[in-house]
């Protein structure tokens, strides 16, 4: 039957592919949404990390002091002899309410020994000689080259023969995730035999396996369990140093624990997108084809690795040779965060390719058209379609200048230079195994959708009702979502936009199931043949030629006791990977303030079946929003000789916020008829460069350091005076 | 506790106006005469002339605040925010309004008082006395949204929707006080109020839409 499982799309969905809201929109509205951070229960303990304020440091903790606390109940060590980055937690304290653990958190600060110990929280002083070891294995690690032809001639050759050559230098900062919901758990244990995991979390699963060990009881009598939360974008797939001390503390003190990090320790210890310093050496002809590109990119991802795109990227270059290695520093590991390594990469890549198409006097638009030559590539072709059409709906072809960029001459007449700018972006996003679905109907006609997985905001719990209903022709509102538990079948983590991909199918299946067996019952007892009957609005059922119907309640009427149920799992053919998609950007920059304001964004990419168009335009949105405010404003600041943090909360860590969004325009490329693809770590990948190579567009200034902030603007329209 | 009628209220919190609050706790005056003292160090300052002035005490107070339209009692000490006031110590707690940054940065934890947007994380419970306190459960439930919850649930004005009920109340505040706001009032007056999957455009449309409902029903009454 898999095999000729098809989505209802099109003008024959009734849900699929409109614009549905989202079914706990009414919960979340109105704050009867409960997130883990919400869960109170009877004796819960609240606590508190302190995390370490140097990056590294011998910790001698006096416990006393936190002891000493009215209401503190315990503080324990929770870091080795020494810490081994800025904002590692360094222990825990639990109290009877959350202010007595802030104040035994700061009272074990105020008492603790701290011996500074040598440290590197920049690159400069990492690579430095004779800089301290950050980890086992220094602090340069995973060097690798990729390469083809010979880069280092090609280059020579561009710059004796009249085309377009750079040497630059492009960095990026490191981005926080900041999600609104901190890292955290409540562990909800009373030293009995279950225990119950309420896990900010981007995979339920996760507080399944190695939680029930922590807590010392049988994985069967845990409950993991993600009804709503705030946030993760990368940062949240396992269970952390919150979700481990947690389980630690309620299993010594048999009372539930609410330990979610503050929001300083947040911003240090719960990862980060890793910041990064490429050389770009790159040569053109004069026909704009890339003949060479030498890159060199540290990875600054503190004690992780880092993560970056191999240059050049999406684009073809007959040469290249494109080197990466890790660079540790004592600072928090980076993780995953919204298609990890390819803002970064994309950054670099996009201004690379604008300036030697300016310097060609080319059209940025057709340079880059030029290096994905659809003749040599059919993959190609796709990126050509996006990139003209949203050239074209941000009125690339009627702005003034395209082969040059605008002047940087501030007048009283004119004070702001408007520019436009472009990237593309790249990714997977297919499915895979894992989700186990189960529909059932009772003799009531109650439809239950159960599956474990958990909406991280995506709207996953709306896709599985929606799914459902489309399929047995009920309304969304018969059918009940049930998600977020372990309690139910398998539900693959929301990580690298696989979320639809690996849910949608599965679903799918076990609703197909549904109706076949439904049908098969409603065959039995109205004497035709299956294969005669169909559902019909509201989930009756007829034959083709009419004559013959039940309606849903009488069909339901006639399973047993027990009622029906299905299960669906993965299934390849609903689903498709490869992600495509192009960015136009209209900024307008402050001649005398240097201010960047962004005036609109544009974003066209693949699509496959669309299962909500109306969270799918907010996930993109979203997306576009995330790399205005990564291109302007944000940035991890550490005082390099210090080692101290500089801006742990979001009064000096700036986001986006509404007075800076522009107008936004979302084209979900309607050609793409493929099935169920991943939408919503792509358009977070180009929006940064398309920013910057419009600031440039706009006055002439070039700014190859994110985040893109006035400063820099400024320091360019003096130089270019 | 008793505040003086014409002292500002908790949301025009100033250095000047947290230390006086301070002030009043160390003195104790009206504390004593309104609040039930559980430990003595609490009941021994409040009665204490001699007590320095400014200095915050500790202890647990018990204090009446008018939550949604109803008289509520709890108990909390003088350092107890309105907002771990309203999530921790109220019993059944109420947890729409979410402690995000608690430091007045993000507006998660937006209520109002007496009508004006607050962060509840910026007030001291106890200075909340005497004041309408009103959160996003006041506002509508489920079964019954009010006109900008169902705008926001249409237009899809929220993803994981943490940031969600800080932005409905900021925007309710804001139509109550003009049911015909534009778009850059809108903004405006959401400005405080951080989301970091970026729902923005879509919480614009969904405020929008109910101003630009109120405009037409004014504008069609006229005719």
């Amino acid at each position: 039957m898999s095999a000729e499982l098809t989505w209802t799309r099109g003008d024959d969905a009734r849900l699929i592919g409109r614009r549905v809201p989202r079914i706990d929109g009414p919960d979340k509205v109105s704050g009867r949404a409960v997130y883990p951070h919400d869960k109170r229960f009877e004796s819960m303990v609240w606590a508190e990390f302190v995390p370490c304020p140097m990056p590294s440091a011998n910790v001698e903790l006096d416990l006393d002091a936190a002891m000493a606390v009215t209401g503190v109940v315990h503080a324990e060590r929770v870091c080795g002899d020494k810490t081994l980055y800025l904002g590692e937690p360094m222990a825990v304290v639990a109290a009877e309410t959350p202010e007595a653990a802030r104040e035994g958190a700061a009272a074990l600060l105020a008492t603790m020994t701290l011996t500074p110990l040598d440290f590197c929280v920049t690159s400069q002083a990492a690579l430095r000689e004779g800089a301290p070891s950050v980890g086992r294995s220094g602090n340069v690690t995973r060097e690798r080259t990729r390469d083809q032809g010979d880069a280092v001639a090609a280059f020579a050759a561009a710059q004796t023969s009249g085309g377009a050559t750079i040497d630059v230098r492009y960095t990026v900062q490191v981005q926080h995730h900041a999600c609104l919901e901190t890292h955290g758990m409540v562990v909800d244990y009373n030293g009995g035999q279950n225990a119950t995991i309420h896990g900010s979390i981007q995979g339920t699963f996760a507080l399944l396996d190695g939680p029930n060990e922590l807590l010392g009881l049988p994985a069967a009598n845990v409950e993991g369990n993600v009804q709503h939360m705030g946030g993760g974008f990368g940062s949240k797939f396992g269970i952390g140093i919150e979700g481990r001390v947690a389980c630690e503390l309620a299993a010594k003190l048999k009372r539930p624990v609410h330990l979610f990090m503050d929001r300083e320790t947040e911003f240090h210890a719960s990862g980060n997108r890793s910041g990064n310093e490429v050389t770009v050496r790159a040569a053109a002809g004069k026909d704009g084809r890339l003949t060479s590109l030498i890159s060199d990119s540290n990875k600054l991802g503190g004690l992780s690795g880092g993560s970056y795109a191999w240059l050049p990227y999406i684009y073809s270059a007959e040469n290249y040779t494109t080197t990466q290695r890790s660079v540790h520093t004592n600072t928090d590991g980076n993780r995953a965060f919204r298609a990890p390594g390819h803002p970064q990469a994309s950054f670099a890549m996009e201004g690379a390719l604008d300036e030697l198409a300016y310097q060609l006097g080319l059209d940025p638009v057709a340079m880059r058209l030029t290096n994905l030559p659809a003749e040599e590539n059919p993959d190609f072709a796709v990126w050509h379609k996006h990139l003209k059409r949203v050239a074209d709906e941000i009125g690339w072809y009627e702005h003034p200048h395209r082969t040059a960029p605008g002047s940087a001459k501030y007048t009283f007449e004119r004070e702001e230079a408007i520019g436009i700018g472009f990237g593309l972006s790249v990714w997977g996003g297919g499915g895979g195994p894992g989700n186990q679905v189960e529909v059932s109907v009772d003799r009531t006609g109650t439809v239950l959708a159960s599956v474990g997985t958990q909406d991280i905001g995506t709207g996953a719990r709306t896709l599985v009702a929606m799914i459902v209903a489309e399929e047995l022709h009920r309304d969304l509102d018969d059918v009940q979502a049930r998600i977020g538990s372990t309690q139910y079948g398998m539900g693959n983590v929301s990580g690298g936009s696989v979320t639809s991909a690996c849910l949608a199918p599965a679903v799918k299946d076990a609703a197909a199931k549904m109706r076949v067996e439904l049908l098969a019952k409603a065959a039995a007892a109205m004497n035709v043949d299956a294969g005669e009957l169909a559902f019909y609005a509201g989930g009756s059922v007829a034959t083709t030629d009419g004559t013959v119907s039940l309606s849903w309640k009488e069909l339901c009427a006639l399973l047993g006791a027990t009622g029906l149920t299905t299960h669906g799992t993965w299934q390849r053919d609903l689903q498709a990977s490869g992600v495509h998609g192009a960015q136009a950007v209209k900024v307008a920059v402050d001649l005398l303030t240097g201010r960047v304001r962004v005036i609109k964004m544009i974003c066209m990419q693949d699509a496959g079946l669309i299962l909500n168009a109306l969270t799918a335009q907010s996930q993109i949105q979203g997306a576009l929003v995330q790399s205005l405010s990564y291109a302007l404003f944000e940035e991890r600041l550490i005082d390099a000789d210090l080692g101290a943090r500089l801006n742990p909360n979001f009064e000096s860590y700036k986001i986006a916020n509404s007075i800076v969004i522009p107008e936004m325009q979302v084209i979900f490329d309607e050609d793409d008829d493929r099935g169920v693809i991943g939408l919503g770590e792509p358009p977070a990948i180009p929006g940064a460069a398309a920013i910057a190579n419009a600031v440039h567009n706009a006055c002439g200034v070039r700014v190859r350091d994110l985040p893109l902030t006035p400063d820099k603007v400024l320091m360019g329209l003096e130089a270019l005076r | 506790m008793q505040r003086d009628p014409d002292s500002p209220r908790p949301g025009s919190l100033t250095r000047r106006t947290f230390l006086r609050g301070g002030a009043l706790i160390g003195l104790g005056a009206t504390a004593a005469a309104r609040s039930i003292s559980e430990t003595t160090d609490a009941a021994v300052s409040a009665q204490d002339p001699s007590a320095p002035k400014g200095r915050i005490r500790k202890g647990r107070f018990r204090i009446s605040l008018r939550i949604n339209g109803t008289p509520r009692t709890l108990t909390v000490e003088p350092r107890t925010s309105l907002l771990n006031a309203l999530r921790v110590h109220l019993e059944p707690p109420l947890t729409g309004t979410k402690l995000v940054c608690d430091g007045g940065n993000c507006g998660a934890c937006t209520v109002l008082i007496d009508g004006a947007p607050t962060a509840a994380c910026m007030q001291l419970a106890i200075d909340a006395e005497g004041h309408e306190i009103r959160t996003v459960e006041s506002i509508g439930s489920p079964g019954a949204l009010s006109a900008l919850q169902q705008s926001f649930c249409d237009h899809d004005g929220m993803m994981c929707g943490f940031c969600t009920s800080g932005f409905v109340m900021s925007l309710t505040a804001a139509l109550e006080k003009n049911p015909r706001a534009d778009e850059g009032e809108l903004r405006r007056a959401c400005a405080g109020n951080l989301c970091r999957c970026g729902t923005y455009p879509q919480v614009f449309k969904a405020a929008l839409a109910v101003s630009q409902s109120a405009k037409a029903g004014r504008d069609g009454g006229a005719k």
